[in-house]
């Protein structure tokens, strides 16, 4: 399997992602937590979660895609295991009632924090549903580097024993599981140990990002690239790379686009669809009041009205040029540069989503060095020569070089 | 003024205090006024009827410039008050004020009523006279986009003292759904500043540029009221609009085959009514 398609979600392309937002409480509060707006009273009613998957259900023509995946977040969507139950019969039961095409081809996915992953009535739940379902448990590295961030909230404790523990038993439903890691700021020193502490807990794909937000100091790209250097160093000289995938390195990335053939948004807004509890949708989860900080939600309509489709539209006609500042139009490293389209519209200058954030733009840049170091790495001690293929790469090269 | 710019003065129902008229006059200008305002009868003045009722009893000096501001609903219903209009002015605009709320049901009746008031248009051609209607006719002058271009072209100074991307911006001064917005673009002190003034300009429209409705007015105001952003219009929009333009194209034809106008001139025939259809899958 190749780098590239290890982290390609279940029927990509052709599954539509709806998302409930069942609960905005969480037990944790982790330091870089998008969700500004969390909250321990917001809990999704089973009558707005039933009023939307009967809207839905029967407006086959408006989601004529070939499969779906049924989403469920919080805060920690495990907290309402009850409710999901019953959504997830519900959902079962409706869409075999009414024939509809997503009966043979559906998933259940989770998030979750994996605190209360060993419970009875999740794992229950688990086993009931083992066949339609991926689970995901975040969890950020060693014990140091996750509990930095992902603290209790109140007494500010670090999670990272109450969650370690229930690996295993999630190892054993999902063989398979990946975790995803998000880098800040303060992560960076961190990196090299965390990822290869995730491989040693049996966990085989470890999807990483740095946070689109705008937090990087002075410096952080050049930290950012040893780590990702060293990290390089140990994943190949102990042979990891056979069985273990870290989404940073990526032989597809790090390349310049030609503008006329690579015009494609990066972000799924707007294919996707997210419910709140009051029955509100959103083009996606970052555009509902609580993730945002600055703007005002961008609302697409609701269970009661339908969808808007006048609302989706600016989500399903933008394409990477008319957003994108002219700096990256040229970039000549901008494949794999990647944005958030909620993040984009948080910190523009006025309310709309055709204003790219590049507040990533060093990170990206610094983690393909680091990339190009690793596959040049890699080929080498497979004695493939590498094919020299641009100017382009070799500059990248020694620039590397420099650094590593 | 120093740039030998024009300026459109929207004049309010009564009348202006002598000083503002001895400004005005000195500068190169286009007076837009109601047509119930009693001291004005210039050829350069825009001439702005609200309603179709009242139209049967005014008295059109030959050759003005008029605009209808009505109802979708009005102009399906009262084609033919609007056709009576056409033998006397120069130039006829129609503005539907409710646009936003239209549905599919009345298209139908749109497209009937272009094609009646194409058969008065047509009349008009074969006598010699050569009315313009942004409905109908604009489309067959244009070989490129013609659209309104605030926040491009032209700026609005409000009596408070502010500049707004166009009038629709001050005038209806609405959160629509994403709160308060930027669309209050400097002032008389602190001079003009439009963020994100890229997103006006027509490369920065996905679905507007690669259309060839080349006589539409592009609203960026209703464009951010129905769809949130000043760049992406409403479905409504493009399909009122794609019409206007196939109607546009069957007029065309007809003036082609009655007189010697335009021969040649062509628009071509198309399958869809909205761009939103055949925009391009990267
Ligand atoms: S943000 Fe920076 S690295 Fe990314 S495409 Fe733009 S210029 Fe290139
Ligand atoms: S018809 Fe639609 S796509 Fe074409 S110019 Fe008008 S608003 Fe833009």
């Amino acid at each position: 399997m190749s780098q590239q398609t290890i982290f390609l979600p279940w029927q990509e392309g052709s599954a539509k992602s709806i998302t409930f937002i069942v609960t905005k409480d969480c037990q944790l509060a982790c330091k870089y937590c998008y969700l500004v707006g969390k909250n321990s009273k917001e809990r999704m009613p089973f009558e707005i979660a039933k009023g939307a998957i009967d809207y839905i259900l029967h407006h086959e023509e408006i989601f004529p895609d070939e499969s779906v995946v049924w989403e469920f977040i919080g805060g920690e969507p495990f907290l309402e295991i009850e409710l999901i139950d019953k959504i997830c019969d519900y959902l079962k039961i409706e869409m075999y009632r009414l024939n509809h095409h997503w009966f043979n081809s559906y998933r259940f996915s989770f998030s979750t924090n994996g605190i209360n992953y060993h419970e009875p009535r999740v794992q229950e739940f688990i086993h009931k549903n083992i066949n339609h379902l991926s689970i995901g448990i975040t969890i950020d590295g060693t014990q140091k580097k996750h509990d930095l961030n992902r603290i209790y909230k109140g007494n500010g404790k670090g999670t990272y024993e109450d969650v370690v523990k229930n690996i295993p038993l999630w190892l054993r439903d999902f063989p398979y599981g990946g975790t995803k890691v998000t880098v800040s700021s303060k992560d960076i020193p961190y990196i090299k140990d965390s990822i290869l502490h995730l491989f040693s807990l049996g966990i085989h794909e470890v999807s990483i990002n740095c946070v689109f937000e705008n937090v990087w100091q002075e410096g952080d790209d050049i930290l950012f690239e040893d780590q990702l250097c060293d990290l390089a160093d140990e994943i190949i000289d102990l042979g990891l790379n056979e069985d273990y995938q870290c989404s940073f390195f990526n032989d597809q990335i790090g390349k310049p686009l030609d503008p006329t053939l690579f015009n494609q948004n990066w972000c799924g807004a707007g294919k996707m669809l997210s419910i709140d509890a009051t029955g509100n949708f959103y083009p996606c989860t970052r555009f509902a009041q609580y993730s945002l900080r600055d703007k005002h939600a961008w609302i697409v309509g609701n269970i009661y009205d339908g969808i808007d489709q006048n609302k989706l539209r600016p989500f399903l006609t933008l394409d990477r040029l008319t957003q994108s500042p002219d700096k990256c139009i040229k970039c000549e490293v901008a494949s794999g540069c990647a944005w958030c389209q909620g993040e984009n519209y948080d910190a523009a200058d006025t309310p709309t989503i055709y204003q790219r954030s590049t507040a990533i733009c060093k990170m990206h840049k610094a983690r393909v060095r680091a990339n190009n170091y690793y596959w040049n790495k890699l080929h080498r001690k497979l004695g493939i020569e590498e094919e020299k293929t641009s100017k382009h790469k070799e500059s990248m090269c020694s620039e590397y070089n420099s650094y590593c | 003024m120093k740039q030998n710019l024009s300026v459109q003065i929207v004049f309010p129902s009564y009348e202006l205090p002598k000083e503002y008229l001895t400004v005005i006059g000195q500068i190169d200008h286009t007076i837009i006024t109601e047509s119930t305002t009693p001291t004005l009868s210039s050829k350069n003045s825009i001439y702005v009827h609200s309603g179709l009722t009242n139209l049967p009893q005014f008295d059109f000096l030959k050759d003005l410039n008029v605009v209808i501001r009505c109802k979708f609903s009005e102009i399906i219903h009262g084609g033919h008050l609007i056709a009576s209009v056409f033998p006397f002015v120069r130039r006829l605009n129609i503005v539907m004020t409710d646009i936003e709320v239209i549905n599919g049901e009345d298209l139908d009746g749109y497209n009937n009523t272009l094609n009646s008031l194409s058969d008065v248009i047509l009349k008009e051609y074969v006598r010699g006279h050569f009315v313009q209607t942004n409905l109908l006719t604009d489309r067959f002058m244009l070989d490129e986009m013609n659209n309104c271009n605030a926040g491009i072209e032209t700026i609005t100074l409000a009596p408070d003292g502010k500049f707004y991307i166009c009038p629709a911006f001050y005038f209806d001064s609405g959160d629509y759904g994403l709160g308060d917005s930027c669309f209050n673009v400097g002032d008389l002190e602190n001079g003009l500043h439009i963020p994100n003034i890229r997103l006006y300009d027509l490369e920065h429209a996905p679905l507007c540029r690669i259309c060839d409705a080349y006589q539409c007015k592009r609203c960026v105001w209703l464009n951010r009221k129905t769809t949130y952003e000043v760049n992406t219009p409403s479905h409504e929009q493009c399909v009122i609009t794609h019409i206007e333009r196939n109607a546009s194209r069957s007029l065309l034809k007809r003036i082609q085959e009655k007189t010697t106008l335009l021969p040649n001139k062509v628009i071509k025939e198309i399958n869809y009514l909205d761009p939103f259809d055949i925009k391009p899958n990267y």
